[in-house]
């Protein structure tokens, strides 16, 4: 087992190294710098270029490209253009948000989509399975902005009982901070939702018409539990899978709903980047994504092996 | 509590798919105090006031710094920090004298010595640092009293002096030898730093020992008596103007920066909430590349000017708020002038394929560079529109602004570029003149622009320098150097417990009060 960890992680390195060559040259490749975002649209060529002197953008690319990669390997993300703080600094302040919100949509989803899921499996041509397949397409099909938005209107404008964005700090306010999460979480939920139930269905139709379920339904025992006992269990691998990849996906649903509900997490934080061009935060808030995806596939990997005691890791 | 309790039970709720009803009681009591708070659009890339003329951070530091000199409410500079200005004959050195007892937010008192750094340092790193391009020297001649010398004749060196567009604050001396963006955030402003979360929020609170200046008796622009009644102003950054709208109707914002039409017409049918129609507040100008063919053919670009119908640009970018106006200047501006309109808005496709005979235009595809806001986008489409009427292609190149503005001051890959004048025309005439000089905005000198601006900002005498800027207008519409399309404003909307708010360049939150 830990070898195949250890494995894992060294052959994660050239992974992480080709990511951040590949945000190298693509935020390269497209024009414009901070010193837009700092100077209006009547700024002179040589103030830009004074501006750009003091960010220390006038270096050549591969200089700067070359002490990135020596400051990365001695642990520093660098410091930011625009926020005047380190990029792991601002990474790390708003990590925890992002990472709550994709956990809690993450566990919702998945707890929510295995048990409609299932049910639909188990009232496989009724109208419940229908029913519930129909809702899953549903979300699946809602634009998260959209939801987000219908959201707002509904739980925060018109009914008044949550805010409409913002975030406050779980250290500070536990109450503000669950109510703050409330309608971002259910969002990037409701969107998931559907594919851990098409999947579970999917996988439990399959394991309902094996051998060792007619034998259990035979011997007597509640269709409940072999459901959920012995059915469910078997049907695990596809949805492990599955939940692995919606994982990686909630990150980036994240940065939509973060957009939406204002909320200060890496989502907003990489795209603020983008658009003024905070390249040392672009840098470091991608690698810091690729390496929370390389973690994530390390894990759901790593539950192989829990859930079926064949999957061998080595 | 208990409606707290159940608010809190509800978001729990919410995560586990239950739906629960709780409402808020509304509880209205008029008192001084509150925490007011403003959405805006976007985050200041800083509040060092002196490395950044974005509106977002103008928006915020006008708050918390101050001026020799400022803007009142006709945009004309008046003294702020400073208690007067005497100006030698020969108009090359300027003694100010400053006001005593003015305080830091640091409990410092402010002395000339703070104000002689703060100007070296902008001047050294300043965003807008050609402002002061005319200083020799800056010398500090007794505590309160600071003399400037010139290199020259500068007429609207208090202009300069006094312009909002990357503030030439007074900081205290020892944060003043500080590197861009190293600064504690100290003024002598009537409110103070707080907190800053750069993609979140800014929270300010009233500077209980700002030192009122006793000069005015009235709020005046951005100078004048700022007196402040409310404790504290949190400027949030939203982007999602859904979101913005909403946070307004929840009652978590108190003022909307800008919002867009239809919600506006929706917001003002409540009397909750009042909306402010803040016009003019900027030029939609399009700009020619005259480093390229065509648009370095006058002829070409008298086509371009007179096909256009002004009217179809400005009602459909800037719906609601727009005015059809020609003049390179607001019309409440001392230097208006109407020289050379009877060339606006022709609107006339015959006139316009006249002029594109003459010209060098040869069937080519003509690039339209163009940020992705949408009055810009819709602009540069009624453009492309227009002139595939009387036979020119133009392509539409959309791009993000760090983009199109990397690319719009460079002689290549473009030939028409749109957005908004805003800081200039408020600014004053020779703000409106200065992108043009030296070939800047359009990428090719113009000896005739540049001597104009000389010729305006070496003039003292105010009426010389109104008929100089209606030469220039003059200029800019018989050589199409560019064009307005016409002057558009923005939507400003409050709840309507935000008492005594006018809206101005900034949303300036002293003399307000919040109903609570």
């Amino acid at each position: 087992m830990w070898s195949f960890v250890l494995r894992r992680l060294i052959s994660s390195i050239p992974v992480l190294f080709l990511v951040s060559l590949m945000t190298f040259g693509l935020i390269w490749l497209v024009p414009g710098d901070p010193a837009s975002v700092f100077l209006d649209a009547s700024a002179t060529p040589e103030q830009v270029a004074n501006l750009r002197r003091e960010l220390g953008l006038d270096q050549p690319l591969w200089t700067q490209m070359l002490s990135w990669y020596e400051r990365v390997l001695s642990g520093d993300l660098g410091q930011s253009i625009l926020l005047n703080r380190s990029v792991a600094a601002a990474i790390l302040e708003r990590l925890p948000i992002t990472l709550s919100l994709a956990a809690i949509a993450l566990v919702l989803a998945v707890i929510l989509g295995i048990l409609l899921g299932s049910l639909a499996a188990v009232n496989h041509g009724g109208w419940g399975d229908q029913s519930i397949m129909t809702v899953a397409l549903l979300g699946l099909s809602i634009p998260d902005f959209w939801l987000g938005l219908v959201l707002i209107v509904v739980f925060a404008v018109q009914l008044g009982w949550l805010p409409s964005g913002g975030f406050v700090a779980i250290t500070e306010d536990p109450g503000g901070w669950a109510m703050s999460m409330a309608l971002p979480a259910f969002t990037l939920t409701i969107t998931q939702i559907g594919f851990i139930a098409r999947m579970t269905r999917s996988s439990m139709l399959d394991v309902l018409r094996q051998d060792f379920v007619r034998t259990a339904d035979a011997k007597g025992l509640g269709h409940g539990f072999v459901v959920m006992r012995h059915a469910l269990p078997n049907a695990m691998m596809p949805i492990l899978t599955v939940t692995g990849v919606i994982a990686g996906g909630l990150l980036g649903g994240a940065v939509v709903v973060e957009q939406v509900f204002a909320l200060p997490g890496v989502g907003r934080l990489i795209i603020g980047a983008i658009l003024s061009r905070d390249f040392p935060v672009i840098q470091g808030g991608l690698l810091m994504l690729a390496v929370i995806y390389l973690l994530v596939n390390l894990i759901v990997d790593m539950l192989y092996a829990v859930i079926d005691p064949r999957v061998r890791l080595g | 509590m208990k409606t707290r309790i159940l608010q809190i039970a509800l978001a729990g709720g919410m995560m586990t798919g239950g739906l629960m009803a709780v409402g808020l009681p509304a509880v209205v009591q008029a008192q001084d105090g509150g925490d007011v708070v403003i959405a805006q659009l976007q985050a200041p890339p800083s509040l060092d006031p002196h490395v950044t003329s974005a509106q977002a951070a103008r928006n915020v530091n006008l708050h918390m710094y101050e001026t020799l000199y400022a803007r009142d409410e006709n945009a004309a500079p008046v003294p702020d920090l400073a208690q007067g200005v005497e100006i030698s004959e020969d108009g090359l050195t300027y003694v100010f004298t400053l006001r005593e007892g003015v305080n830091f937010h640091d409990g410092s008192q402010m002395h000339a010595d703070d104000v002689v750094a703060s100007l070296n340092r902008y001047r050294e790193i300043g965003a807008s640092s050609t402002l002061l391009s005319a200083i020799e020297s800056v010398e500090e001649t007794g505590e309160y009293e600071v003399t400037v010398n010139l290199s020259e004749v500068q007429s609207t060196f208090l202009d300069n002096l006094s312009s909002p567009r990357a503030p030439i604050a007074v900081i205290p001396a020892e944060q003043a030898v500080m590197g861009a963006n190293e600064i504690e955030f100290i003024g002598t402003g009537p409110f103070r730093f707080v907190e800053f979360q750069p993609d979140s929020f800014v929270r300010l609170e009233r500077f209980d020992d700002y030192s009122l200046n006793t000069n005015y008796s009235e709020r005046d622009g951005l100078a004048g008596y700022k007196e402040v009644f409310i404790d504290s102003v949190t400027f949030r950054f939203i982007t999602e103007s859904g979101s913005r709208v909403a946070g307004l109707e929840t009652g978590e914002i108190h003022l909307l920066e800008t919002v867009d039409g239809p919600s506006a017409q929706r917001l003002a049918e409540n009397d909750q909430y009042v909306v402010y129609d803040v016009l003019p507040f900027a030029f939609q100008v399009i700009k020619f590349n005259h480093a390229q063919s065509p648009t370095d053919d006058v002829e070409f670009r008298l086509a371009v000017s007179a096909a256009l119908d002004m009217e179809e640009i400005m009602a459909i970018s800037h719906p609601d708020i727009y005015e059809i106006d020609g003049g390179w200047l607001f019309t409440n501006s001392a230097f208006y002038s109407d020289a050379a309109l009877d060339l606006y808005n022709i609107a006339d496709l015959e006139v316009a394929r006249q002029h594109l005979e003459n010209s060098s235009y040869d069937g080519e595809t003509l690039t339209f560079i163009v940020d992705n806001g949408r009055a810009n986008v819709d602009t540069a489409t009624i453009v492309q529109q227009r002139l595939a009427a009387i036979g020119v292609t133009v392509e539409l190149s959309v791009a993000d602004w760090p983009t199109v503005s990397q690319i719009g001051f460079t002689p290549d890959g473009w030939h028409f570029w749109t957005h908004g004048f805003g800081i200039e025309p408020f600014e004053g005439p020779a703000s409106v003149i200065a992108p043009w000089v030296d070939g800047v905005s359009m990428q090719a000198d113009d000896p005739e622009i540049n001597r104009l601006y000389n010729a305006l900002t070496t003039e003292m005498d105010a009426d010389a320098r109104a008929a100089i800027f209606a030469e220039f207008q003059a200029y800019m519409y018989e050589n199409a150097v560019a064009i307005k399309a016409g002057n558009y404003g923005l939507f400003q909307v409050s709840t309507a417990a935000l008492e005594n708010f006018v809206p101005f360049r900034i949303p300036r939150m002293w003399g307000v009060r919040l109903n609570q």
